[in-house]
């Protein structure tokens, strides 16, 4: 049990210190930092470029807010207007809100939960190299003048090839698409993390709160996102190809879009409010020196969000014509989800009511937050009304809504976290003053800027629009709010200039300046790489332990064995299962991202005939990672504390790769339901169908059927090749195993080229996506099947070692299942 | 774990039956089903009505019998994702009974 475990016998912590900063310091240099894998690096990384992000998006509305602040603006010209709030709102949504979130998540996860690093930290340093390319890609079109311009949610047919020639559309949806594989690398991180490495005995429920709303933020990108990266996907092939899917002559159905899209963009809001709530969930208490008022409460109300978050999306298409009861279904949900919401404002305000608060910076920045989110709640459920909702519809209205959630529900927060983790991160504490001055400027700002904009809004005022000559009754309304959004902007860079000085010239913060109880408190400022010289576990619950923590008193102490080792846990209960050995500093994920990059690089240039050198170099970044995971020898059991040594994870089936390909496979099965809600919506909803005939031939179906078979045979031979690891025979199943599957995809191959032009209509490039679904996943099954040979052939397998074949056995058991539905589904087509 | 699960089982309720409620509901408006009269009125309500009630009495049945047997916390949170389950089907789906179908 885990209440049991003895403390380890204390040591010179300085030479502890020393011991473990030579393994997880980043190497020294700018090479060194191309290599850094370590999550406090990459989380501050993701932050502070999100944050030179969040300035870009910053100075683009500076300048929207130039235009509109005279009726005749002539500041901008329409097509660089159009570009400008495009890349606003995109900037905002995909380059700073996420990625921020992303950043904090990994920072401070790891310490706040008593864990050394990340799950996986070289796929957190990919996440964050995929961002940085994706956002490079997306800002350097505005500097060469093709920036898209079709607005953050790239509607078609606006965005389509007859009305966006040129490549700007593609380059949101490339650079998009980039920086949301980064994000859903990001979740499969955070969940892993949340579940697996918990400090020993911290059960779920014990968990502080911030695990859980980041917990229900990663789920929740984990469904979410997958939508929009198949909306990409198809309207990419759209673009690129003339593959039919929005397109109404032929079969297509431009509300398609939409509601993929939106499938994401709702519960996308939810994604950035709720890190933000655990923000405060984890300040509020701290500050007001009491504990959180109703934290199952509080759980169970972000379980409500989580869940209803996603029966939102047709509230931004009340207007498209959608049925009557249908609209009901969604207005009811839209107003249900203010409840959950309420619960925890009730809880803060619980909180702050039973303690004393100290209204120091970090609390400013909530009283802020209280103040704007509110306002923001309230517009919505007035929004979720349907004759509201008509009026209001793509007017100034909707815009101060919004920035009244992103900003209240986000940005203040986020502001309050910053001053609040700043000694952690740099050691020392603020120069008074200057971050009060930037509070009230923001605040005030912010208020001036958008609360007139409601009634602007209520005057008929439409969103993005660069003129308004006919209408001089907008004009002092946005005038003010021009002036409001220069104060803001003003506020913004003094709240820079803070942090700036207080990294600079701070003078040096002691430990735990604001006696918080939390484990992220438990280190020395600022935090060493490795967080805890030892691990917490039962005895070393909280922020007190600092000392027996860093003289090794707690668990797996040190890094006698030269490498990087992290405990982890059962997801559950917080029991220790095993040890896992996480890789050092390598440039892998560098040049993985860079292989990455190279393909929509070339897909953007329109180069197609080039792209298979770039499909190669990520199959061999990706042959590279497997490289890390196997052992050539069964390894004793590692000593943890007195009476408690656990095993290696290359001797556990159930290890942190297996809990991620799992946790990635729900991504995937997502993205794949949303394809199959594609199929659905455009066989019933889309004009023009059904499809001409084809007729499949007994070649065609011939095809379908070996190929099925081949893919269920090397199914049950990566089951075989784990079952005989130990035998010769596993050798020979794993080879079985990748001749099955290289004979699936031939046959795919020979059905392919059977089927119809995917350009002829919809059906037809629906059943191109649905076989380039099922090619794309054998090939990574394939790849598996080769590293499971390889481990067989090169000794990485015994009784105790698994090698890759359980992840094999996942992705093929994924393979066959979703194979079998889409071969079902080409050919059902034809029958019905 | 197994309580996580039991905490879930409420909001995945109200997931699966919202998403079939909103499917039959195109199926039925791409079908003509309005106009499909049955003894208990058209056919395409009534299939919905049902199929709300259905999913309803399941939320009833867990409400009743999915409990865990862990801590207090952790019995309050499978309440908790019952009746949250349970509401949320009962408030975004009510429109079934009073609206017309693809008006």
């Amino acid at each position: 049990m885990t209440e049991d475990i003895p403390a380890n016998p204390a040591r010179k912590a300085l030479r502890l210190h020393r011991e473990m900063d030579r393994i997880w310091s980043d190497l020294p240099g700018w090479r060194g930092s191309l290599a850094s894998v370590n999550h406090s690096t990459i989380g501050l990384r993701f932050m502070a470029t999100s944050f030179v992000f969040f300035a870009i998006g910053g100075v683009l509305a500076m300048l929207i807010r130039a235009q509109l602040a005279t009726r005749d603006g002539a500041f901008l010209d329409t097509a660089l207007y159009n570009q400008i709030f495009t890349m606003h709102g995109s900037i905002m949504m995909f380059l700073f809100a996420i990625p921020m979130l992303e950043g904090l998540g990994m920072w401070l996860l790891p310490k706040i939960l008593g864990a050394r690093d990340l799950a996986f930290p070289r796929l957190g340093a990919l996440g964050y190299w995929c961002y940085l390319f994706g956002g490079t890609i997306i800002l350097a079109s505005l500097l060469l003048g093709m920036a898209p311009d079709g607005g953050w949610f790239m509607y078609v047919p606006l965005s389509g090839k007859t009305h966006t020639p040129g490549v700007s559309a593609d380059v949101w949806l490339l650079g998009v698409t980039f920086v949301e594989i980064s994000a859903v690398a990001a979740a499969v991180e955070i969940i892993v993390t949340i579940l697996r490495m918990r400090r020993a005995g911290m059960g779920l429920t014990r968990m502080p709160l911030m695990g859980w709303y980041m917990l229900g933020t990663a789920a929740m990108m984990l469904v979410g996102f997958p939508p929009l990266i198949l909306g990409s996907i198809l309207l990419e092939l759209e673009r690129a190809f003339d593959w039919p899917f929005f397109d109404i002559l032929r079969g297509g159905d431009p509300l398609l879009w939409q509601h993929l899209f939106w499938l994401f963009g709702h519960p996308e809001v939810y994604i950035i409010f709720l890190p933000a709530a655990g923000v405060l969930s984890t300040i509020i208490p701290v500050f007001a020196r009491v504990p959180i008022l109703g934290y199952g409460a509080i759980v169970a109300a972000v379980l409500g969000l989580v869940f209803l978050s996603f029966g939102l999306w047709v509230h931004h298409m009340f207007t498209v014509g959608i049925p009557h009861m249908a609209l009901a279904f969604f207005s009811a949900a839209s107003a249900l989800v203010a409840v959950p919401t309420s619960v925890q404002i009730f809880a803060w305000i619980g909180t702050m009511w039973a303690g004393r608060v100290e209204l120091r910076l970090p609390m400013l920045h909530v009283i802020g937050f209280f103040l704007t989110f509110v306002m923001g709640g309230l517009t919505g459920v007035m929004l979720a009304m349907v004759p509201f909702n008509w009026q209001a519809h793509d007017t100034a209205f909707v815009t101060a809504h919004l920035h009244y959630v992103l900003v209240g529900g986000f940005v203040f927060p986020m502001m309050a976290g910053i001053t609040y983790w700043m000694p952690m991160i740099s050691g020392r504490f603020r120069v008074r003053a200057l971050g009060e001055a930037a509070f009230w400027l923001i605040l005030l700002g912010f208020h001036g800027t958008f609360f007139l904009m409601h009634l602007t809004g209520l005057l008929g005022m439409p969103r993005r629009i660069d003129r308004y000559p006919g209408n001089p009754e907008w004009e002092w309304l946005n005038l003010v709010s021009s002036i409001g959004g220069m104060v803001m902007a003003a506020g913004f860079a003094l709240f820079v200039m803070d942090i700036g000085m207080q990294w600079l010239f701070g003078r040096r913060s002691h430990r735990n300046p604001w006696r918080a109880e939390t484990l992220d408190w438990a280190m020395a400022l600022p935090a060493p790489p490795y967080n805890f010289a030892s691990l917490p576990g039962p005895r070393h619950p909280d922020s007190s332990a600092i000392l027996p923590l860093a003289r090794g008193e707690g668990l797996l102490p040190g890094s006698p064995r030269d490498r990087r080792e992290v405990l982890v846990t059962d997801a559950g209960t917080g029991r220790p299962d095993h040890v896992a050995v996480v890789p050092g500093n390598t440039v892998l994920p560098i040049w993985t991202a860079a292989a990455l990059g190279s393909f929509f690089l070339l897909m953007l240039a329109g180069l197609y005939w080039l792209t298979p050198l770039a499909i190669a170099a990520i199959l061999w970044a990706g042959w590279q990672w497997g490289g890390f995971m196997g052992s050539p020898r069964d390894a004793a059991p590692i000593p943890v504390a007195p009476g408690l040594s656990l095993p290696e994870h290359w001797q556990i089936r159930q290890t942190l790769a297996y809990s991620g390909t799992v946790t990635l496979l729900v991504a995937d099965g997502t993205l794949y339901a949303s394809l199959l809600f594609g199929v659905g919506f455009l066989t019933v909803i889309a004009p023009n169908w059904p499809a001409p005939e084809s007729g499949l031939g007994l070649g065609a179906l011939l095809a379908a059927g070996g190929a099925l078979l081949s893919i269920a045979a090397a199914t049950l031979a990566a089951r075989l090749a784990e079952t005989r690891r130990d035998r010769p025979t596993g050798a020979t199943a794993a080879l079985t195993g990748v001749l099955a599957a290289g004979l699936a995809l031939a046959l795919l191959g020979v059905l392919a080229w059977q089927l119809d032009d995917p350009r002829r209509h919809a059906r037809d490039a629906l059943r191109g996506v649905l076989l380039g679904h099922a090619v794309f996943h054998g090939a990574v099954a394939l790849m598996l099947g080769l590293r499971s040979l390889c481990d067989a052939r090169q000794g990485r397998t015994s009784r105790l070692r698994r090698g890759a074949a359980p992840v094999w056995q996942l992705f093929q058991a994924f393979w066959l299942a979703t194979a079998a539905l889409s071969l079902g589904l080409v050919i059902l087509q034809e029958v019905g | 774990m197994a309580w996580v699960l039991r905490m879930l089982a409420g909001p995945l309720l109200w997931g699966a039956l919202f998403s079939a409620v909103y499917a039959l509901h195109g199926l039925g408006c791409a079908w003509d089903w309005p106009a499909r009269a049955t003894p208990a009125g058209p056919l395409h309500p009534l299939a919905m009505i049902l199929l709300w009630l259905a999913g309803l009495a399941l939320h009833g049945a867990l409400i009743l019998w999915n409990r865990a047997d862990g801590s207090a916390r952790q019995a309050l949170l499978v309440r908790a994702g019952n009746w949250i389950g349970a509401v949320a089907s009962a408030a975004t789906l009510f429109p079934v009974i009073v609206l017309s179908t693809c008006g």
